[in-house]
This record gives structure tokens, sequence and C-alpha cells, in this order.
């Protein structure tokens, strides 16, 4: 993370949708210090899993660094059932199953098609633009996943606690987005820091329940 | 098959000629019982009994053994055959119950469109979701997926749209469903004969089963024939919200031409029809409801002389899973009227219960065990049997399968 002097910071808050409430609180310090995200449901319960990226506005910073990720699948289930990457990533889709999969993806960000396989025959696809791949098989329609791909510097995903850390953010204006697969409403918060923000802490908290989980545990010869 | 247009059977011809060899998968699955019954002589062997093993058919019997075959050929088609064998003399030993070939291409803009072509069960059943057609829920399924397992099958082409609105950032898919077919003209004949049976026993598509009286010269029925040449049509919809509810809807008509006699195997052209719902709601925490509803007519005509038998059933099932158990228990009502009259020969009214619990621990093995009662009204048991209208048939019955799987 990059090292930047922190002037008094402000907050501004939007919600794409009236129907969300998110809470920012602040502490000024006058130095690059940590970014702590904390998302709850609308229940007030931990909100874990959720994908939080924050793109710097001003001054531009350039995303993270392409890698090499892999989106495995395994007993008819994709593993895992998110991957975070930055633009210009590559994702290798091995198949660890018996049985063939045919993956596919329609999402304006990518699209792409591999024809019924097994093990890894394929090479890795690459992801060129930012947005929300949503992948599934063919053949299984009950395989979902999702890869997001992002532009920002930092990203990561909320952990059990519904927290997400970025241990020293610099000065600057960011954009901070929360994304869950189970969101009822899409949301996105832009936060500018102006100067010398010292721990900076982001609460959202859903106003509105998320969608049920994806069944687990169903004997696989089961159709969905 | 008449019905394939020139279009499919030369991007189907393409296809074959051009597929490269590709793994195919396969299933082997067999299913030994072990029964106690005190069931009237079974529908399979002529009788008015709605169980599959009657009093005459207890202790270790083969449930079923099935073989399935899943061929991909090129990247957008594959072939799926299912073979079985239930050991109770039918004409061949092994026969099949579906065979078809699938044309699945990718979805574009969460629109996918799906054909197949060949001999398949209608999409009616939400119980019948396990390989094979089978339910996972009871042994036995309910007396409308017994009926349907015993006399409906497509042997045609039917088209498929789904709208994956699950894809696109919605909770709903939406799916449209239309065939057109032939070879069932005789589909209505075993609700006239013996009404509804609860049982497992599918018919296979060159099999035979039983009739309402022996007859030395044609002792079964042969369901899948075409007599008149009418094509039969059925249009769907479903409808899903995420992986949690599902209702399906479906109209059925096979168009057949009643006076029509076929006097090979002795039986009419049944001209049927129905509509069928179902309502599938599973949560978070195992619990399954499946609701389903049949309501249909068919009809025969001897010289211009028709009659008619309307039919209608009802199911309600509810079902825990935890872990790899499950409990299930299931109501089922059914009635038969033939001409309006409710106490005449071909008429019936009944019900039954069913409770079942099954252990699934993995992969290769599944265990079961079910207690069904039916209780039924059947006037034809007094003229066929002079045996009383009224019979309460129950069972007790234990199933160990194994499923081995695999590919080539």
């Amino acid at each position: 993370m990059r090292e930047m002097s922190i002037p008094p910071s402000t907050i501004r808050l939007r919600c794409a949708t009236a129907a969300i409430t998110a809470l920012l609180g602040c502490t000024s310090l006058g130095h690059a210090g940590p970014l702590v995200v904390t998302a709850w449901k609308h229940d007030g319960k931990a909100l874990a899993g959720a994908v939080v990226t924050v793109e710097a506005e001003s001054p531009a910073l350039p995303s993270s660094p392409p890698e090499h990720a892999t989106m495995d699948q395994v007993n008819l289930t994709f593993v895992p059932d998110v991957l975070v990457v930055p633009v210009h990533s590559t994702v290798q889709f091995p198949n660890s199953d018996v049985i063939g999969h045919q993956v596919y993806s329609f999402s304006s960000a990518r699209r792409f098609q591999l024809p019924l396989y097994r093990g890894k025959p394929y090479p890795p696809v690459i992801f060129d633009e930012a947005g929300i791949v949503t992948l599934g098989c063919n053949i299984h329609d009950n395989m979902l996943a999702y890869i997001v791909v992002t532009r920002a510097p930092w990203f990561g995903r909320t952990d059990a606690s519904g927290k997400w850390t970025v241990p020293n953010l610099p000065a600057g204006r960011f954009r901070l987005r929360l994304w869950h697969p189970l969101l009822n409403e899409p949301l996105e918060v832009e936060r500018p820091i102006d100067a010398g923000a010292g721990e900076q802490r982001v609460e959202i908290r859903l106003s509105r329940s998320l969608r049920p989980a994806p069944l687990t545990g169903r004997p696989h010869s089961w159709d969905y | 098959m008449g019905l394939l247009t020139r279009t499919h059977a030369t991007w189907l011809c393409v296809c074959l000629i051009s597929t490269q060899a590709q793994a195919g998968d396969w299933e082997l699955a067999l299913d030994v019982r072990a029964v106690t019954s005190d069931g009237r002589e079974s529908f399979l062997d002529n009788g008015q009994g709605k169980l599959r093993f009657d009093e005459d058919h207890q202790g270790i019997q083969l449930g079923r053994l099935r073989a399935a075959w899943t061929q991909p050929l090129g990247e957008v088609f594959s072939a799926h055959v299912e073979a079985s064998t239930w050991d109770d003399d039918d004409k061949n030993p092994i026969d099949l119950t579906e065979a078809y070939i699938e044309y699945r291409p990718y979805p574009r803009a969460g629109v996918r469109s799906r054909l197949r072509l060949g001999a398949f069960y209608p999409p009616m059943s939400l119980e019948s979701r396990a390989v094979g057609w089978e339910t996972p829920y009871t042994i036995t399924p309910s007396a409308i997926s017994s009926w349907i397992g015993e006399e409906i099958r497509t042997v045609g082409l039917e088209g498929q749209i789904d709208w994956l609105g699950t894809r696109l950032g919605h909770s709903y898919d939406l799916q449209l469903t239309a065939a057109v077919f032939g070879w069932n003209d005789p589909a209505g004949t075993m609700l006239a004969n013996h009404g509804f049976a609860l049982h497992d026993r599918q018919t296979t598509l060159f099999g035979r089963v039983g009739a309402p009286q022996n007859d030395p010269d044609f002792p079964k029925k042969e369901l899948f024939h075409e007599i008149d040449d009418r094509p039969g049509y059925y249009v769907g919809a479903q409808a899903r919200y995420l992986d949690r509810a599902v209702l399906n809807l479906l109209h059925y008509d096979n168009r057949a031409d009643p006076t029509v006699e076929m006097p090979s195997i002795r039986d009419f052209a049944w001209l049927t029809k129905f509509d069928a719902a179902a309502l599938r709601i599973e949560t978070g925490n195992g619990w399954t409801a499946i609701l389903q509803a049949l309501d249909g007519e068919t009809y025969i005509a001897p010289n211009g002389f028709w009659i008619d038998w309307q039919f209608a059933s009802q199911s309600a099932l509810l079902a825990k899973r935890v872990g790899v158990h499950m409990v299930a228990v299931r109501f089922d009502a059914f009635e038969v009227v033939k001409r309006g009259d409710p106490t005449a020969s071909g008429s019936e009214d009944g019900d039954a219960w069913a409770l079942a619990y099954s252990f699934d621990p993995g992969k290769h093995w599944r265990f079961a065990l079910e207690w069904l009662r039916v209780e039924s009204d059947v006037p034809a048991r007094v003229e066929y049997l002079g045996e009383p209208a009224f019979a309460r048939e129950s069972k007790l019955e234990f199933s160990a399968r194994y499923l081995l799987s695999g590919s080539f």
C-alpha cells in the first residue's frame, strides 16, 4: 500500500439507493492510517464475504498488478463462490470433478465459453474489463459463481465478523464500493478524504435483507 | 421420426459427423428390496391391486437394475440413454425408459434454448428429480408420478426457452416448454382399466404392463404406439425463485382420434388431455414441501360411441433432511369417474399415505425404508374378480441401492 501524507479528512457518503444506510466514522490523526470497513446485515449480524473495493480518485493510482487466479469446480460447485481479481488478471478454470462441465459467461465485462471438459485442457481466461462476471455451467444449472474484476488498488472480502481492513491507506480521495452476491440492491459508497486522516472506519448496514443463500448439502444426483 | 424438420436433421448430421471422440458418462445402479406386503394381486399381474409388490411378491425382490449413458456429441449436442430391468417377466428382459438427443447451446444475453429429440418424460414431476427419474424422498412416487411413469412418454421433439434471470442479478428464472409427439396413443388405457396405482415400475419403451383381466392372446398392454397418425402436443411453463421454489404448469393433449383401433395390440387411440400443476418449496434448514395436482380426461369411441373417464389426483409431500438423513411423509388422493358415474366399473376413488426414511451417505449407497398404505374403492374388483370393491393394502419396503458412475 502506498504511503502519503494524510490531511484532515472529510467524509461524504453516497448511496446508490436510498434504501441503504451507511454509517461512517473517522478519527483524524494527521497521517496515513488504516481503513477498517465493517459490514452488517439488515438484522445487525455481520455480513461476511462481501466484496469491498477502494479506488483512488485523486490522486489517480494504478490498479493492483494482474494476478493468476484459479476458479475450480469441485463436487458440482465453483470454488470459490466469488473471486476478486485486478483487471488484466488471468483465471484458470480446472474441473476437478469426474464428470464434464461447460463453463460460460454472458456478462458484458467478459463473455466466454469453455466447451465441455474435464481436468485443465484450456489456457487461462484473461479479464481485461472491470465489472462483475457471472459464471455458470451449461450442463449443471445450479452451478453459479462470480468473478469481480476491479481497477481498485485495494480490494478484498469481509471476514466472518464482517470486517475488511486496509493496513495503511494514504491520503487522497477514494471511492469505496461494497458488493455481495446475495445483495438485494446495488450499493456504492463514495468516500473522499482530503488529507491527513488517521484511522478511517466505515460501517455499512444494509437496509434490506439479503436473498436466501444457495442451498447446500443436497445429493448431487438430484436436479436443482 | 417424421416430426424432425430438415433443418434439424441437417444440424444433427453435421454434429454427428464432426464429433471428435469425447468421454461419455455412465451410471450403473442396483436396487434390491426387502418387502412385506398384504397387497391384492398387482396390476402388473392383471389384478386390481394398487401396489407393485403384492402379497405373492414379498421377501427379497429386485427393485431395479439400471444403466445410463450420456455421450457428448460435439460441443452442444449430447445423447442420453436409460435402460432398466425390473425382473417381472416383461417382454424384453432389459429395455429402455428414455433415449434422446439434446441440443443445448450456450445462453446468450440470459436466454437459452434447448431441444430434445427422442423418448423422454415431459417436464412435469417435481419429485422425480433423482437420476433415472426416481424420487429421492420415498421409494414409491406419488400416484401422479406413478401414472406418468406407467403411461406417459414423449416420443417426439421438445423445445424449451430459459430466461436465466439469476445470471442477470435477478431472483427468478423462467422457462417455457412446447413439444409435439406421437407413439403414445394408448395413454389412458391403464387409468380406465385399473385406475391409479402407486409404484416405481416405469414402463419401458418396448415393454408391457398388466391388463385388467387375463386374456391369453393379449395378456399385457403396450403403450407406446402410433395409432391414428395424429401428433399430440404439450405446452408448459416453469418459474423458479432462486433454488428455493419451483412452480410448474403443463397442459397435455395427445390429440388421439378415439374412433381408431389398432387390432395388433387390441387397443384404441385414447384421446387423453390433462392439466398438471406442481409446486416445490425448499428451505435453508432442510425442509421440502411438494404439492402436485393433475386433472384430465380420456376417451375412446368404439363404433362412434364415446366413453369418457375423468381423472384427478392430488399429492402433498413434506420432507425434512438433516445431513444424510431424510424423513418424508406424503398423502395422495386419486379418483377416476367413468361416464359421470362413480359407481361404474372403471371408476375408482382412493387415497394413500406414505412414510419414508432414507439414508444417503455418499455417492454410492442409498438406503430407504418406506411404509405405504393405499385405500381404494374400485367397482371393477366386483366385476372382474368377484372381490369387494374396497381394499386396504399396505407394504413395508426396504431398499438398498448401489450406484456406480464413471466416464469412458
